[in-house]
């Protein structure tokens, strides 16, 4: 006794064509998630001396030669900002704002328009000899969509960034990385010692739709060209 | 805080063995070094100085600011000489002067409230700053009364006397500053406009003599106490959120269904 009986007995070229259509749709699916996949970080940024920075003193200097200074009031420090941010690469030609911290929250106060940037004014400057000089942007904003820094992820190493002002300074990509936001190492970022370093931050990694924030920082670290 | 007072060659002398100022962890406290700048406040009267019998600064004019010198945890004999003088024919000397380790010292040399020559240390508050604020530590070294130390007019540290300190965080900026005589608005100093700076403590000692209208102000700053900000939000658009969307989910979740069904039929239909 068969339990297949010819009107029910499936036949090969339909179930091909199912097969085949699974298959198809799966490719689909495949290239999506390959795409979506975020470039590899590379590289590392110059490291800063470890320990407090600013603190130590003429350690090891002979007694005699301690430094004297005049005790009167310093006078304001020249202004060193950048006024614009060039990146070949992406095409971008940016005006850099000088910003600092948002009173309300701490947090860095980057540029609310999403085509300008934002110098973080406490910091390195643009002729800093020593230590990280942070510019931030939007990579997005609900309210203008794409900003100055939507593809700084995709920068490679060697590409090169210009910074200008009262002079130009020119920079090449050493570093790419991404951290969770809950797990940015900021103080490397923000250090003033070590190493003279461009340092540029955006947002990047899963939106969550409900809190309307990105979950991660793309961190880009760029050293003075020779 | 334990209190030392010895007898001393010359002048005024209070000697205050200071805890370690901050928070550093206790090893560090143990086996650093402090810190320690040297402040002169003395109005025409420029000195050597000399630490445990050897001269360290020489030279030193009023108005300056010398260091910081690096020294281990221990006790130290200062002495204050007019330039080129012996270390025994001393204007002002300390003796056994408590130094505890990893501390950021200022020692002063400065009037009293009633004139008389003085060596005061300072422990420096070099606590870390949040990021935009700055520190402002004013000093009352100066042989002159109690002060308002104001700030754009308005009093911000009220009745300040020799040898005390106030200090504040505020916002990083420039501020015009005053010093006024305690309740009144009799200025007797300034107004001196200040530069602080973001992640800086910028201490102002008061100093000189208000009968002999030798008032001024000396500062020193202590840098690298800066913070970084909470955070870097910079995007809330979510346009380059990269990441497989629900509808690709249903896409793959339907072409594994579809083959798996289409497998299972192909093998039905070989039996």
């Amino acid at each position: 006794m068969s339990s297949t009986r010819g009107a029910s007995r499936p036949r090969p070229g339909r179930a091909l064509l199912l097969t085949l259509t699974g298959l198809v749709l799966l490719t689909g699916y495949g290239a999506a998630a390959c795409r979506s996949r975020p470039a590899a970080d590379f590289g590392s940024p110059p490291a800063s001396p470890s320990g407090p920075s600013g603190l130590s003193g003429s350690s090891g200097a002979p007694a005699s030669r301690v430094a004297v200074r005049d005790g009167k009031p310093a006078t304001k420090a020249a202004p060193d900002a950048p006024a614009r941010l060039r990146v070949p690469a992406l095409g971008l030609d940016a005006t850099v704002d000088p910003v600092g911290v948002d009173p309300a929250t701490g947090e860095f106060a980057v540029p609310p328009s999403v085509d300008r940037v934002g110098w973080y004014r406490y910091g390195p400057g643009l002729t800093a000899r020593t230590g990280s000089i942070v510019i931030a942007g939007h990579v997005d904003s609900a309210e203008e969509g794409e900003g100055a820094f939507f593809r700084l992820g995709s920068l490679k190493a060697g590409d090169t960034i210009t910074l200008t002002g009262p002079g130009e300074r020119t920079f090449r990509v050493v570093a790419r990385e991404r951290y969770r936001k809950s797990a940015i190492p900021l103080d490397k970022y923000f250090a003033r010692d070590g190493p003279a370093r461009l340092t540029l931050i955006t947002c990047g990694g899963p939106f969550d739709e409900r809190t309307r924030h990105y979950r991660d920082n793309v961190v880009i670290t760029a050293v003075p060209s020779p | 805080m334990t209190i030392l007072k010895r007898a001393a060659a010359t002048g005024a002398v209070a000697l205050i063995a200071l805890g370690t100022a901050g928070s550093g962890p206790a090893f560090a406290g143990a086996r650093a070094n402090s810190q320690v700048t040297v402040v002169h406040g003395i109005p025409g009267q420029p000195v050597d100085v000399y630490v445990n019998g050897e001269k360290t600064i020489p030279g030193f004019q009023p108005g300056k600011v010398a260091g910081p010198l690096s020294l281990p945890a221990g006790q130290y004999d200062i002495a204050l000489t007019k330039p080129g003088d012996a270390v025994g024919n001393a204007l002002l000397t300390v003796d056994d002067a408590e130094v505890p380790g990893g501390a950021n010292l200022s020692l002063v040399a400065h009037l009293t409230g009633d004139g008389k020559p003085a060596l005061t240390p300072f422990a420096n508050d070099t606590g870390k700053l949040a990021a935009g604020k700055a520190r402002l530590i004013v000093r009352h070294t100066a042989a002159a009364p109690a002060v308002d130390v104001r700030a754009g007019g308005q009093p911000v540290f009220e009745d300040l006397t020799n040898p005390k300190e106030a200090k504040a965080d505020v916002d990083a900026g420039t501020v015009s500053a005053d010093v006024v005589l305690a309740g009144t608005q009799t200025r007797v100093l300034g107004p001196a406009d200040l530069d602080l700076r973001e992640g800086t403590a910028t201490i102002v000692y008061a100093v000189g003599s208000a009968d002999d209208e030798t008032l001024d102000l000396v500062t020193q700053s202590i840098t690298g106490l800066h913070s970084a900000p909470g955070g870097v939000p910079s995007g809330d658009g979510g346009q380059a959120d990269r990441g497989v969307s629900l509808p690709w989910y249903g896409v793959g979740g339907a072409g594994i269904l579809l083959t798996l069904l289409g497998l299972l039929r192909l093998r039905a239909a070989r039996r």
